[in-house]
């Protein structure tokens, strides 16, 4: 019988995976990532808090399967949380989830799994796995192979990801009726598990002190120089944000670009945001690696949708995109990731672009 | 998979027949609360009276002298803060070493938030507290020492009658945390002049929420908690019945017991040990250069970690532990280890296999066979990965 290690977060998801693993007759031994220790603070947090692990080993023992806790604390705060940090530091924004499972997540399951003799692994992503390739989730409302791109192909070799041929009632409902009560009506997680609030500035101003100069007041300006106010730190900032900006401009301004050698948080109207060339470094393939000149779906956020373009340049580990069509929002820090239909070729980090050009003034 | 083997007899232990059977009729018929003056109460009363009588006889203490607490961490508490709090005017230090159970270290640390002075004596590579360090930190300020008897980690066994006797010698009161003692070592407390000892009964075959503090006639203590006048007022709290019976059969069935069932745990723990060192010869014992209990083996090989072999261990159906497990189960670097000075990569690999009642020859025959296969393969994984 083939031992497979399932990632278990303590939610439905994961636990859906594990009832059905052992349903398809695989030697299941289920294990929960401690990524951080938030111990009492955070009672009703979904993800990464005492409860979860708790939920998680009564979910196992009611499979009858064994259940671990692998301590990544140090591990993820030093590739996960540090690089969050110096990102926002750095005027991008980042994903901490990608860099989790690039770097922390996988690469420790993977480990623990030949620790075991295991020869799978699998997690309650809303991805599949056909033939050793990353394909989207059935559910293109939970679909979550955005956030996979920077797997390592070894681990798709041996990766189950049971729950993305369902969609989340579907899961739900294998939970209700597999008895896993404990989870079945979970809410989902939305935050970032080590951002409990959802203040990121907050873990920003613990990590590099609150006198860093991404969290001291610099100017508000527009695309020609002009400086329109003031603000009180461009790591509160993200490209695309409206809320905290100064207004009297006649129609809603948003965030373009954010400029940290000046502090300067670059704001426009909605034209402004619009692109057509993307940048993107930190690549990785989980498929051929693309040419120049190929046509490729492009997603550029989580939740929206890709965008048809034409790879233009892939050198030096770098690449560049040309959109059809103008897309809306193109933020250093986030994810690229390339599709094929619906599998995942694979994906990068978008760059800076050497100033991401207004479609109104190329 | 064959029979689980049980190698964690430091964590717990099953509770004995003995205990259980003297146990259930407080449960049952016998339900009465020993401060009620009707019948149910008076039999109540008269039978934890006789438990406590009956522990401290096996101990070579006075009935008075005992005071049941809900286990080791509370017996600590108590006899830590309660006997520096009584005492903090004219003495405002308490001594401790930095290799303590956690139900110690951290009621130092409360002591030193409350404005205590706190003094942490040197260990040696194996454990052992060092007495000239020991002997410099207690001084006319010192209210208590505080050391652990038998170590839960390594299983050294510290010179309490010594370290005694220079906490004597500059006034201050000691506390030994007995709870890996009881059952392992002679205890006396006739002639050991330690002021407070605390064990606790899951250790020995009593069921976990019962232990008791151990308080010499004339040392102070402090109550933790306010309430009745139960336990001379040391512990108010209506008396945990059924369990102090439990736990004083448990006790007496543990030190009756303990010469023959050392020299056998003992004489198993060496020959695991002994087998794990032929075919490992790298791996390092700790503590082993010191006077150890006969139930503990904490082994380290470098190259592995300690949360992949419990997880291999486990799977294999063999039960053990390392370090300190945190609330969520998840494996923290062993504070003991790293008082020890052990290097990082000994530090992460430790495994500590404590023997005890359940543990055959059978077990440890298959243990020296399983481990050394294991630990090979997770070195040919970890060479795999770093190249």
């Amino acid at each position: 019988m083939s031992r497979v290690l399932v990632a278990m977060s303590g939610g439905v998801d994961s636990s859906v995976a594990a009832a059905l693993l052992v349903e398809q007759g695989y030697d299941v031994v289920g294990a929960t990532m401690k990524l951080t220790c938030h111990g009492d603070e955070l009672p009703d947090r979904p993800c990464c808090s005492l409860d979860s692990v708790n939920d998680a080993r009564r979910v196992c023992d009611q499979l009858g399967i064994p259940h671990y806790v692998l301590n990544l604390e140090k591990a993820f705060g030093r590739d996960v949380v540090d690089d969050f940090v110096r990102e926002y530091a750095r005027g991008r924004t980042p994903i901490p989830c990608v860099r989790c499972n690039t770097f922390t997540k996988f690469r420790d399951l993977v480990t623990k799994a030949d620790a075991i003799e295991a020869r799978y692994v699998a997690t309650g992503h809303y991805a599949r796995v056909i033939d050793g390739r990353l394909h989207r989730g059935l559910d293109p409302a939970k679909d979550q192979s955005y956030f996979l791109w920077g797997l390592r192909r070894e681990v798709l070799s041996r990766l189950h990801l049971p729950v993305g041929a369902l969609n989340k009632p579907e899961t739900r409902q294998r939970a209700a009726a597999l008895g896993l009560e404990l989870v079945a009506n979970k809410p989902e997680s939305q935050d970032i598990c080590f951002v409990p609030d959802g203040d990121h500035v907050k873990v920003i101003a613990r990590r590099l002190g609150p006198d860093d100069p991404a969290l001291q007041p610099g100017p508000f300006v527009l695309a020609g120089g002009r400086v329109v106010g003031q603000h009180d730190g461009f790591a509160r900032f993200t490209v695309g944000q409206r809320r905290g900006l100064p207004g009297g401009f006649g129609e809603a301004m948003f965030v373009v670009a954010i400029e940290p050698e000046r502090r300067a948080v670059v704001i426009g109207p909605r034209q402004e945001l619009l692109g057509r060339t993307l940048f993107a470094a930190e690549l990785n393939w989980l498929d051929e690696e693309p040419r120049v000149g190929d046509t490729v779906l492009a997603q550029i956020r989580h939740r929206s949708p890709a965008s048809v373009a034409t790879v233009i340049d892939l050198s030096n580990g770098r690449l560049a995109l040309a959109f059809q069509e103008p897309v809306s929002a193109i933020s250093p820090g986030q994810s690229l990731v390339l599709y094929a239909g619906t599998r995942v070729i694979g994906g990068g980090i978008i760059d800076r672009s050497p100033r991401a050009l207004p479609v109104a003034a190329a | 998979m064959p029979d689980p083997i049980y190698l964690d007899h430091s964590a717990t232990t099953p509770v004995r027949p003995e205990v259980l059977e003297a146990m259930l009729p407080f449960f049952g018929p016998r339900f009465g609360n020993p401060s009620s003056t009707h019948r149910w109460g008076r039999e109540a009363r008269v039978a934890l009276d006789e438990a406590r009588e009956r522990l401290a006889r096996a101990l070579g203490a006075h009935a008075d002298e005992i005071c049941f607490t809900s286990g080791g961490t509370e017996a600590d508490n108590l006899a830590v803060i309660g006997a520096w709090r009584a005492l903090r005017q004219s003495r405002p230090a308490i001594v401790s070493t930095p290799i303590e159970h956690k139900a110690v270290l951290a009621a130092v640390h409360e002591i030193e938030s409350e404005g205590g002075v706190v003094r942490v004596v040197d260990v040696s590579a194996d454990g052992i507290v060092d007495a000239s360090s020991f002997a410099a930190a207690v001084g006319d300020d010192t209210a208590l020492c505080s050391v652990m008897w038998v170590n839960n980690e390594i299983g050294t066994v510290q010179d309490i009658a010594a370290l005694t006797g220079a906490a004597r010698a500059r006034g201050a009161l000691f506390h030994t945390d007995g709870v890996q003692a009881l059952g392992k070592v002679a205890i006396d407390l006739r002639s050991l002049p330690v002021d407070y000892l605390s064990i606790s009964g899951h250790k020995v075959g009593a069921p976990k929420g019962i232990g008791a503090l151990f308080v010499r006639r004339g040392a102070p203590i402090t109550p933790m908690m306010y309430g009745g006048t139960q336990d001379r007022g040391r512990r108010p709290g209506t008396e945990n019945v059924a369990m102090s019976i439990g736990f004083a059969r448990a006790v007496e069935l543990a030190v009756e017991e303990r010469e023959a069932e050392t020299a056998r745990v003992r004489q198993l723990r060496d020959a695991l040990e002994a087998a794990l060192l032929a075919k490992i010869p790298d791996a390092v014992v700790h503590g082993r250069g010191a006077p150890r209990a006969a139930h503990i083996l904490n082994i380290s090989v470098p190259g592995t970690d300690s949360e992949s072999m419990l997880m291999a261990l486990d799977l294999q159906g063999v039960a053990c532990s390392a370090g300190s497990a945190c609330q969520s189960g998840s494996i923290d670097p062993s504070h003991v280890l790293t008082a020890l000075r052990v290097p990082h990569e000994q530090a992460v690999a430790s495994i500590r296999f404590s023997l005890g009642s359940l543990t055959t020859d059978a077990h440890v025959t298959r243990v020296a066979e399983l481990f050394p296969a294991l630990i090979a393969r997770a070195r040919k994984l970890s060479g795999l990965t770093t190249g």
